[in-house]
Formats: structure tokens, sequence, C-alpha cells
């Protein structure tokens, strides 16, 4: 056996019990590899964020060697955004996204930076303020599975390395299905499953012993990037997040594997 | 594996790479510099407000849009890589580019298809206008990071070199021709093809006359037959 391959059972364990725990127990969910209540979830969520909110751009960097720059461009490049256009940035974070929309939606636009986590939130509005984006950019603190907004106010939603942190997930796709406006489309960029054995085994190796090593060091935060880690592994495989978009209502679902399947875009419409 | 397939793959990779998006980042940094470098004061870009040109080269699988947000009198130039959305498309390659540069007349070049418009051709017009109309002084740019001796060096440098570079593409062209025409004759010149074409219209002469013959002689046996 080798060593990648004694490194991954375990884990692959912990993920299968972890996942029938929550089946088995309705008022359960996954915080990582851990059995948590439901009700805990957001919390605890809450506290990786707020504690690597200040570096968190810096680590988007360090982590992903820049490439979550390029797999941003790609979803811009697919929203079809145009001036005059809504657009609703879910768990938005530090604004990479609302950047770029309010830049193409124009003044006769509107973009709405949400986002759960104040912490997350307030990194956002100062990085865009810098920035001189203050026309057409609204910042709005929600939780993905109540938005507070009329039905069909959006053109297009996007919710970009956050559903996986949501703890209803189907009750969040609803919920977005409802805000979106008739031949409004819905694009989730997630990490996923790569396509590849080989890049996967590499990939593990990479997320669960140099990536809790490399918070540790830059966000004083080990602990939260272990969690990053293992919450990737419990988020749905492409086909799966497919099907919870079909069953939420979104037509024309399909998806886009990006490096090999370490993220898939997602897109979905709303008719 | 066909050609098809080939390309198919190869796109498939460029794709899977994330190039468009590489390039379209590096177009927008650097188009947004050239804007910001600009000394010509005259060059107004409000008529071009959330414009969109797409450009759809031959050579790239992918199209390249340029989009323009004009927020304060501050021209902002956003750059991505898909066609929806476009005011004006042009679809061409680069070396019909090339003649547009070199003042080549338009509508000669969509007459020979070598370009094809769709959508409001004022759009492609202005920004081309406009990247005319740009004046940046790219080599006190230049000194300014790197110094005045530095900078004089390098740009004599690059002359000579796209001068090589320029004389080196021409004789690789002619060595091309020569080779195509003259030593494999895969192609064939002018003057042969209107030689080739002279003689297929002397043996369609000859056919005709021929079969004007054979046709009176068939009339002409046809009537003796019934006389």
């Amino acid at each position: 056996m080798s060593s990648t391959e004694q490194h991954t059972q375990p884990r692959d364990e912990a993920k299968n019990n972890t996942l029938r725990n929550a089946e088995s127990d309705k008022s359960t969910t996954h915080f990582g590899y851990k059995t948590i209540q439901k009700d805990d979830k957001i919390s605890m969520v809450a506290d990786v964020f707020h504690s690597v909110a200040k570096q968190y751009d810096v680590m988007n960097d360090l982590m992903s060697f820049g490439i979550h720059r390029l797999w941003k461009r790609f979803t811009i490049d697919a929203s079809g955004v145009r001036p005059g256009n809504k657009v609703l940035d879910l768990a938005g974070g530090t604004g990479d996204l609302t950047a770029k929309f309010s830049r193409l939606v124009g003044r006769n636009g509107k973009v709405v930076l949400a986002d759960i986590n104040s912490s997350m939130l307030n990194v956002g509005r100062d990085k865009l303020r810098d920035k001189g984006l203050v026309q057409n950019i609204e910042y709005v603190q929600a939780n993905a599975e109540t938005l507070p907004f009329e039905e069909n106010t959006f053109d297009v939603v996007t919710i970009a390395f956050g559903l996986r942190n949501v703890t209803d997930k189907d009750k969040a796709l609803r919920s977005i299905f409802s805000v979106l406006k008739p031949g409004g489309r819905l694009l989730v960029l997630e990490f996923s499953k790569p396509e590849q054995e080989l890049l996967s085994k590499a990939y593990d190796f990479y997320s669960f012993n140099i990536l809790p090593k490399m918070g540790e060091i830059v966000a004083k935060d080990g602990e939260s990037y272990q969690y990053l880690a293992e919450s990737i592994r419990m988020h749905p495989d492409q086909q799966t997040l497919k099907t919870m978009m079909d069953n939420a209502g979104f037509e024309q679902t399909s998806f886009k594997n990006l490096t090999g399947g370490v993220v898939a875009l997602h897109k979905g419409y709303k008719f | 594996m066909t050609q098809q397939q080939k390309s198919t793959r190869t796109a498939k990779l460029i794709e899977d790479l994330l190039l468009p998006q590489l390039s379209t980042a590096i177009l927008e940094w650097l188009s947004n510099n050239a804007v910001s470098l600009n000394a010509n004061k005259q060059v107004s870009f409000s008529s071009l407000h959330q414009k969109t040109l797409t450009i759809e080269l031959a050579e790239l699988p992918f199209p390249i849009s340029l989009s323009v947000n004009v927020v304060e009198n501050i021209p902002d130039m956003i750059v991505t890589a898909q066609h929806e959305n476009s005011d004006c498309t042009i679809t061409t390659s680069l070396k019909t580019l090339n003649k547009i540069r070199a003042n080549e007349s338009l509508t000669q070049l969509i007459k020979q298809n070598e370009l094809d418009v769709h959508g409001d051709i004022k759009v492609a017009q202005h920004f081309a206008q406009i990247a005319q109309a740009l004046d940046i002084d790219w080599q006190s740019e230049l000194a300014k990071h790197i110094g005045d001796g530095p900078t004089y060096k390098l740009v004599n440098l690059g002359q000579q070199v796209s001068h090589s570079l320029r004389a080196k593409v021409k004789q690789f062209d002619a060595d091309v021709s020569e080779f195509v025409v003259h030593e494999k004759r895969l192609i064939v010149t002018n003057s042969q093809l209107r030689y080739f074409n002279q003689q297929v219209e002397e043996v369609a002469q000859a056919t005709g006359a021929l079969a004007e013959r054979v046709d009176k002689l068939i009339a002409l046996n046809s009537y003796e037959k019934s006389s």
C-alpha cells in the first residue's frame, strides 16, 4: 500500500461516517469531517471566516497559486452580464466578482454583495471602496437559505466558493431560484472532484498536508484550513450538485470542470 | 486522428488551461495602462461608453471582447473571452488585421471575404479612431523606470531586432513560395494558370466546332435516309 493510500483511507472512512451520521439523523449535519447539530454549523462556519477574513485574499493567492483569479474570470465570462443588469454575488466575501460585475453593469445596473459573515463583508466593502467602486454596489448581510429579496429580482446570481459552507444547500438553491428573474441564470463556482485519479491523490496530499501548514504560517490558523480541505471533500460532486440544481427548479443545468475538476462551474437557468 | 479531432482537442486543452482568461487578463491590464498613459487629452471615450467590440480571429479558438465603461470621464477597459452582448463583431485573421493597419480598404477586404462585420460598424470605427489617436510616449515612460541611457539602448536594440525579424520573415515567405511553386510544384504560377485557361478555351472551341459538325452530319444522314 502506498503512503498516499494509507493517508486517504482513514480520511475516506471519516467522510463516509460523517455522511452516514448526517443522513440517519436529520437534525445533524457535517462540519468538515465532524458531525454536528445543524443549528451549530452557522456559528462554527462564522468563526472560521471571522478568523481568516483579513488574510483571505493573500491565502487564496497562495493556496491556488493565483489560479482562483482565472476561475473567477471564467465565471464572469460565463455570466453574460450586460450593462443595466442586477447581479447578486452571494457569499461574495471580499468582493472579487462584485468588483468586475460593478464595472460590467455600469451606472444603470446594480450589484448586491451578500455574505452571511460580517467580517468578510467588511473586508469586501473596504477593498471595493479603496478601488473607487461605490456607485452601484449594495452590501447585505444575508443567509443564502433565506434571502431577504423579493421574488424575480436578479438577472444573475453567483455563488463562488460559498455553497459548501451552507448548512442546507437544497434550501439555499430554492431561495436563489426564487430571487432570480425568469430568464436569469445561476452560476455556482465551487471546489469539486478531480477527474483523474493521479491528480486526485496529489490534490489530497496538498490539501491535507500543505494547506493547513500554510494557514498556520500565514493566517496563524491551521484549523480553519484543515476545515477548508475537509469541507471540500464533503461537498457534493459535479453530478450530484447538478441534480440538486435540477431539483430546485433550474433548467438547462450544466457544469464545466476547471483545472481537471479541482473546481467546477455549474450553470442553471430559471424560465 | 482527423484534423477536426485534433483541433477540437487543442481547443479543449486551451480552455482547460484557462488560456482565454489568462490572455484577456493580460490584455485588460495592458489596455488600461495604455489608456492611462495617453497624453492626447482630445481623445474621448464617451461615444464608446458601455459598448462592446468583439474580435474573432481565425488563429484564436476564443473571441476577445473589449468593453468600455466611462466613470467620471475616466475610461475603464474590460476584456473578456465571450461574445454575448457584443455591439459589433469582427471575424477576421491576423494577416487581415495587418492589411487594415497598412490602410487597405475595409470594403475591399469585406468583398474578398477576408473580413466579416456583424452589428454596428460605427463601434469598430470609433475603437479604431481612438486607438490611432492615443499618444503614448513609451520611451519616456520606460525611462522613468530604468533611466535614459538603458532606455535608449533598449529601444535601439528593439528597433534592430524588429528590423531583422521583418527581413527574416520576408525572406522566409520568399523561400517558402520558391519551394512550393518551383521546387515542389505544389502551386501553379499566374502565368501557368493563364496558359492552362487558354488551352482549355481552345479545346472547348475545338470540341464545340466538332459537335456542330457531327450534328450537321447526323442531320444530313437522316435526310438522305428519308429521301
